[in-house]
């Protein structure tokens, strides 16, 4: 019975914050992250690792949430789409996506904003191929697929200018 | 009735006369946009769930067979698994068990019998979600088994349309035919006979899946005064108000339903929110603690709606000219279990069945029937995309007998201004017409003369290439469904924001925006001074359910009615400062002035201090009621929609020989949606529509097995359009002007999705010079026909 698992606890730092937590031996991280940490930048679309919705950046790799256990992810630094910039800037990836009008329901946007990311840090300016490879692991029903494209070229250019962060008043007004 | 409200017309007059459009038209970032890409503060529905820390898990124990009596159920086990709070079956349920949307037939939970794999059996509520599956485990089921029905021709017969002899599914309602709806226009014989040509085909399509990217939740929170407060993923709060409260037996008043925003909708959160928000609502009433639920993907797509498939028959007799005499239809949908929307979309379906054309002479013949496979109900356009299927195909069908080209056979019998629809609807300058506009301007962006001469001249080869067009019309909101009005609230707070409520909901599409864009315009105020709250059946009236395409149209018209109210009483208390006459006030806040003297000037924040002096409410309620819609149930004759979008679309196809695979280049569409207000909300509609479309024409198909069982309910097996297979999309936008709706305008959620797989298909067929009768068309289904024709060349070689 779930009852006698013991809590085994684990030390994340998420978005640059140190957590504590007691988490089950079977609990995926995505859970732990959302419901135990309250960290809704993550979202969970299909738990199987097929949508994309739940990426994370976990030591620089870009991971399915839900398909790792909590406790694999001990020690772990782990960067969601709310760790891109910090408070009051959104960072080049992120003005970009806004920049080409890209969010409609934006229920994606924290895995495809952080697959953009880690596309980048790799290489800081690809081809369209190499783009549509690793986006093709990001469902979006809404059909901005177009715009992402546009997007990382978009943000290509603003890392290639040494422009990372932006004030998000800015991008308001 | 019917007569243009006294502040649509003003409103429209002033903006003919003096103004230019500052904020209605433009590509303006939409109000959500930024905390959606910073992933903050909590969005959706189960973003919410970790403030509930003690809330318990609701699971679903669902059927094991698709059709079967239960003949002993037994949870004693489940009820003492440790965690388990409580264990609730049919029984315990206070209200009516029932959450059926248009017809009575379905149970939230099933007590006597289970009509397909989705059904519950029990709920579970327990500690958490785990503990709540583990459990479910331990229930004891004794079925007696029935036969399944998988396919409706077991329920009806396709030449009579009389039903078959069979064992019932709903045997308490005495029939398993949901739906019938029928056109007679003219004298169908005689206009075959006066035919020159006469093209009869058999057309089928799919189930569809929303494959909305969040799954369904619900939180539901007991309330000191006995009633639920359920925060839930829906399209329709109200709706989902009345089905709780029914089934908890509690007046509505009792029931406070809370919509977020969604991860997506397209039609399957209209009543799947019923369904969960029940559940959830149910068990946090029995048990007196908050309780939860977050679908699982596959739970998601075995337990809302689909798409209903479309079995067909059309017969469509022309002149030597190609001028259409007569069209005769007969149209099986299958709506699954339960009927959920599925009487509306089989009307839907039917008032389109002809397509967008002139058509004298017809006789339609529509029937919505049970099966045991997953239940079908509304999902972008309604039963609009099929049957814009089985008519677009025809119509190339029609051109290629009479050896016309496709366009030129459209453009010859498109309805257009001062035309009669097949209903005997006057389509006057009022409704706005622009079919005509649309086709021209698509066919000139695609070079569609050229394009489709130099792909027929090449048929030979690995590699084949294809064009194909489509029109299409889809009606605007409800129509005979059901009431037709909405509302919005408008309140002008002391510090000078906005705050805008609505019962209408945001699934993604982003229309709301288009309602505050109206509202800037009206009041001259920029957008960012609005807060849009979320929609909460405590805080504003029923603004009727968010569907149909309706939120631009009859939310807009709402919006205008809120907007120019409260301008006028703005314009007075600035003209009391001012000094000059109210009609010669305008409003740029943060300004305020004269329009015969802009040196007279004042702050918006000067206006409100002053109407709060003087007492002048800045709260305003609009409301908008649709002129009346009408349908002669033996004819199908009548007025059956307010007004019509219309469209063109153009598809071009590369298709590997070898493998079968189709890959769409390049779409063009051109919508007539009477006025563009959100010029960033009809670039997404259009492409969201292109590639959902597209999803429908080439791969996506929910299969079931002979026992109703689905054999693909994930994302790895039910394959939707990724980047990879999105094409180039060009779109353009006619602006015909619809008299009664806002500014103009008229819906587009829909009819971007309406004529995409016809456009696709006819280009395919176009490429292969075959026959293309069933969707979608996947490279198995290409390479077997490539095969049919080749070995049929090759026994004519012989």
């Amino acid at each position: 019975m779930y009852d006698e698992y013991p809590s085994v606890k684990i030390r994340l730092r998420v978005d640059g914050k140190h957590y504590e937590v007691y988490v089950k031996p079977y609990e995926r991280l995505v859970d732990v992250l959302r419901y135990k940490l309250g960290i809704v930048s993550v979202k969970e679309g299909c738990g199987r690792g097929e949508c994309g919705s739940c990426v994370v950046l976990m030591n620089g790799e870009l991971v399915p949430s839900c398909l790792i256990l909590a406790i694999r992810a001990n020690g772990s630094e782990i960067t969601t789409v709310a760790g891109l910039a910090p408070e009051g800037k959104i960072h080049a990836v992120q003005k970009a996506l806004l920049d080409v009008h890209a969010i409609q329901c934006g229920f994606c946007i924290p895995g495809v904003a952080l697959a953009i990311k880690w596309l980048l840090d790799k290489n800081p300016n690809p081809s369209d191929e190499e783009i549509k490879e690793v986006l093709s692991g990001h469902y979006c029903r809404c059909g901005s697929y177009l715009r992402f494209i546009k997007a990382v070229k978009t943000a290509s250019k603003y890392i290639r200018e040494g422009r990372i962060y932006f004030d998000i008043k800015e991008v308001i007004s | 009735m019917n007569q243009i409200p006294e502040h649509l017309r003003i409103v429209e007059e002033v903006f003919s006369k003096y103004r230019r459009f500052v904020y209605v038209g433009k590509k303006l970032l939409r109000w959500d946009a930024v905390s959606k890409v910073t992933g903050r503060a909590p969005i959706f529905t189960a973003d919410f769930v970790s403030r509930y820390r003690d809330a318990l898990y609701v699971y679903s124990i669902r059927a094991k067979y698709a059709h079967a009596i239960i003949k002993k159920l037994d949870v004693s086990e489940v009820s003492q698994y440790p965690g388990v709070v409580k264990v609730i079956t049919a029984k315990d349920i206070p209200g009516i068990n029932d959450v059926g949307y248009v017809v009575p037939d379905q149970p939230l939970i099933v007590d006597r019998k289970v009509r397909y794999i989705g059904d519950v059996l029990a709920l579970v509520v327990a500690r958490d979600y785990y503990i709540a599956r583990e459990a479910a485990e331990r229930v004891h089921v004794e079925y007696e088994k029935l036969p399944v029905i998988t396919n409706p021709l077991d329920v009806i017969d396709l030449k009579t349309l009389d039903e078959k002899k069979h064992v019932l599914i709903h045997e308490e309602r005495g029939s398993d035919v949901v739906a019938r709806y029928r056109i007679r226009r003219g004298d169908v014989e005689r206009g075959f006979r006066e035919a020159d040509v006469i093209v009869e085909n058999e057309y089928r399509t799919q189930f569809q899946e929303h494959a909305y990217i969040e799954p369904e939740a619900a939180i539901a929170v007991p309330e000191s005064d006995g009633g639920v407060t359920v925060i839930l993923t829906t399209q329709c709060p109200f709706e989902a108000r009345k089905a709780i409260a029914r089934v908890l037996g509690l007046p509505q008043g009792l029931v406070r339903v809370i919509a977020p925003l969604m991860g997506g909708g397209f039609g399957g959160k209209e009543d799947v929110g019923n369904v969960i928000g029940a559940k959830a609502a149910l068990a946090a009433y029995l048990t007196g603690q908050p309780t939860t639920i977050i679908y699982t993907r596959e739970e998601s797509f075995i337990s809302h709606s689909k798409r209903h498939p479309m079995i067909a028959r059309y017969r469509h007799g022309a002149k030597k000219d190609g001028t259409l005499v007569a069209v005769e239809a007969k149209i099986i949908l299958d709506t699954g279990a339960y009927a959920s929307l599925g009487p509306f979309v089989a009307w839907r379906a039917t008032v389109h069945s002809v397509g967008p054309y002139r058509v004298p002479n017809a006789k339609v013949d529509t029937v919505a029937v049970y099966t045991n496979n997953v239940y079908a109900g509304a999902f972008r356009g309604f039963g609009n995309p099929q049957v814009h299927f089985a008519v677009e195909r025809q119509m190339d069908l029609l051109a290629e007998e009479l050896g016309m080209d496709p366009v030129d056979l459209r453009f010859k019998n498109i309805l257009r201004e001062g035309d009669e629809t097949v209903h005997g609807q006057l389509l006057s300058k009022d409704l706005g017409v622009g079919l005509e506009e649309a086709l021209r301007r698509a066919v000139n962006l695609s070079n569609w003369y050229e394009k489709r001469r130099k792909y027929s001249l090449h048929s030979k080869g690995l590699v084949r290439k294809g064009i194909g067009a489509a029109v299409l019309w889809h009606g605007n909101s409800i129509g005979v469904e059901a009431a037709d009005y909405s509302s919005v609230s408008l309140i002008v707070n002391s510090d000078g924001t906005i705050t805008f409520r609505t019962g209408l909901t945001d699934f993604g599409q982003g229309a709301l925006w288009g309602l505050i864009l109206i509202a800037s315009e009206i009041l001259g105020v920029p957008p960012s001074y609005f807060i849009i709250e979320r929609a909460d059946t405590s805080a504003v009236p029923d603004s009727g359910p968010t569907v149909a395409s309706r939120t631009t149209v009859m939310g807009g018209a709402a919006t205008v009615n809120a907007a120019y109210k409260l301008r006028q009483r703005l314009n007075e208390v600035a003209s009391h400062i001012l000094g000059c006459s109210p009609s010669d006030v305008e409003i740029r806040a943060p300004d305020v002035f004269c329009r015969s003297n802009p040196l007279r000037r004042i702050s918006w924040r000067d206006v409100i201090e002053e109407a709060h002096w003087l007492g002048i409410p800045l709260q305003e309620f609009g409301y908008y009621r649709a002129p009346s819609a009408s349908w002669d149930e033996d004819t199908g004759q009548g007025s059956p929609y307010i007004t019509y979008t219309f469209g063109a679309v153009i598809a071009e196809v590369t298709i590997d020989v070898e493998t079968g695979e189709v890959t769409v280049d390049r779409i063009y569409t051109v919508y007539d949606v009477g006025k563009v207000i959100n010029k960033e909300g009809v670039e997404h509609q259009a492409e969201c529509g292109a590639i959902q479309g597209l999803g429908y024409a080439l791969m996506e198909e929910l299969i079931h097995d002979a026992e109703g069982r689905v054999l693909n309910a994930n994302l790895s097996t039910y394959y939707i359009p990724t980047v990879a297979d999105t094409p180039e999309i060009i779109y353009d936008w006619v602006e015909s002007g619809y008299k009664q709706g806002p500014f103009g305008a008229k819906g587009l959620g829909e009819p971007s999705l309406v004529g995409i797989a016809a456009a696709i298909a006819n280009a395919v067929s176009h490429a292969l010079k075959a026959e293309i009768n069933e969707l979608p068309i996947t490279p198995e289904k290409v390479y077997l026909t490539l095969k049919k024709l080749s070995k049929l060349r090759n026994d004519v070689r012989m």
